[in-house]
């Protein structure tokens, strides 16, 4: 199908086996999606390896980038959720470095985007949800049932206010699963699209083209953006969870 | 779920509207393939439970240690230097109190030698004075002594020519004690 129309938009979130895996009647091929993952593992691993093969108390640079992340992330933790935070946070910044290395990944030419399918951020956002709900109930009972309920409003409002939170707390996987995905796909299809002009239109594709790159400045800033917000969101979460009456 | 896919379609209709105008036989988009969920699933879970160990044995572990030693460092050093900023103070009080010591010490020096000095002009010029007034008074008596003597021999050199001239135009030469009355 690509080979007949190669500037279909849709082809690169295309899913193909690369070798053909079955466990119980379970597809579970490797596929190349996997082999992103596996990108995206590798590049995280490498950033680390090589960062923190020299530890020394003046940093070089990839030390010094390793070490950018981990204090960008344990910031983000302490500011939103506090101390009672730290014991989340390898699980965070694997969050943030595998969401970030797959939205980067997805946007070098020929590559597949992880995240752009909604599966994979709805397993992130439903772990994260389902994490937070037993986290408010360990830590704080029954009292975790108050975030229906934000003190100081008037007890008569309370039919009304106790159902919006409640399907605004059960639409928090949605959202946060289809904001990351939605962004990618929206973002690549574009991408692919106005490359596709550059073709179709030839001599005249510079104007495309000159969009195209303002376009994929712009990607590049949403990778990196939805990587924070869907990491920032998940403190966020996290904090209501530790913290149910703020 | 159902909810989900739909405003999931709904989301993404303009991309499959595109899609199905490129005149495509469409199976619509590779997202809604359920058969690929189990493998992507599977692979998520193993990859990011690595990333998870790795970050949660290795980098976490690592990175903080480094940090937490270099933030020691810089404390260690910033207390090295308060210390020394301590001592070189320290040093410096002591050396001004020393130095206002000694210029006391000198200006003390000063005074006493100048002190002295004057002490000792004065003597001196007293001592000089004295000299000196010893010496007038002494030539002025020398004077007076010489002023007599000249006194008498004027005295006898006029007796002399008085007699002299006396003895040219008269015989009896009158004796000294004739003509001392008559002189005086």
């Amino acid at each position: 199908m690509a080979a007949d129309n190669p500037i279909d938009p849709i082809h690169q979130f295309e899913i193909s086996k690369i070798a053909d895996i079955q466990l119980g009647g379970i597809d579970i091929s490797f596929t190349n999606s996997s082999l992103f993952m596996v990108f995206a593992l590798a590049a995280t691993m490498a950033l680390f390896v090589i960062g923190l093969s020299k530890k020394s108390i003046i940093p070089n640079r990839m030390q010094m980038l390793s070490e950018l992340s981990y204090n960008f992330i344990a910031n983000m933790l302490r500011d939103q959720v506090g101390d009672q935070g730290r014991a989340y946070f390898p699980f965070i910044f694997s969050l943030f470095m595998f969401i970030f290395f797959c939205n980067f990944i997805g946007l070098i030419p020929y590559t597949f985007t992880v995240t752009s399918h909604l599966i994979v951020t709805f397993a992130f956002a439903g772990l994260i949800f389902i994490a937070v709900t037993i986290i408010g109930f360990v830590k704080n009972g029954l009292g975790y049932l108050r975030i229906f309920y934000p003190s100081g409003i008037p007890i008569f409002l309370a039919p009304l206010i106790v159902p919006i939170e409640i399907i605004s707390y059960l639409s928090k996987p949605i959202s946060l699963s289809v904001r990351l995905c939605a962004n990618m796909l929206a973002g690549h299809s574009i991408l692919k699209i106005f490359a596709g002009f550059i073709v179709m239109l030839g001599f005249l594709g510079f104007a495309p083209l000159v969009f195209l790159v303002v376009l994929y400045a712009l990607e590049t800033l949403i990778a990196a953006l939805q990587a924070y917000i869907f990491t920032i969101l998940t403190c966020i979460y996290l904090n209501d969870a530790l913290h149910p009456d703020h | 779920m159902k909810i989900l896919l739909k405003a999931f379609f709904l989301l993404t209709a303009p991309i499959n509207f595109a899609y199905a105008a490129e005149g495509q036989k469409s199976a619509g988009l590779p997202q809604m393939d359920i058969a690929t969920f189990p493998s992507q699933l599977f692979w998520l879970v193993i990859t990011f439970s690595l990333l998870y160990l790795f970050m949660w044995k290795f980098v976490i572990p690592r990175l903080g240690a480094t940090i937490e030693e270099r933030r020691d460092k810089i404390s260690n050093d910033i207390n090295d230097a308060d210390n020394l900023n301590t001592e070189a103070t320290d040093i410096l009080k002591k050396y001004d109190e020393q130095m206002a010591s000694a210029s006391q010490e000198s200006n003390e020096i000063i005074t006493n030698s100048k002190k002295a000095m004057l002490d000792h002009l004065e003597t001196l010029k007293k001592e000089n004075e004295e000299k000196v007034n010893s010496l007038i008074s002494e030539s002025q008596a020398k004077i007076k002594a010489q002023e007599e003597k000249s006194k008498i021999e004027i005295r006898n050199a006029t007796l002399d020519t008085v007699k002299a001239i006396v003895s040219r135009y008269i015989e009896n030469i009158p004796s000294d004690e004739e003509i001392n009355k008559k002189l005086n």
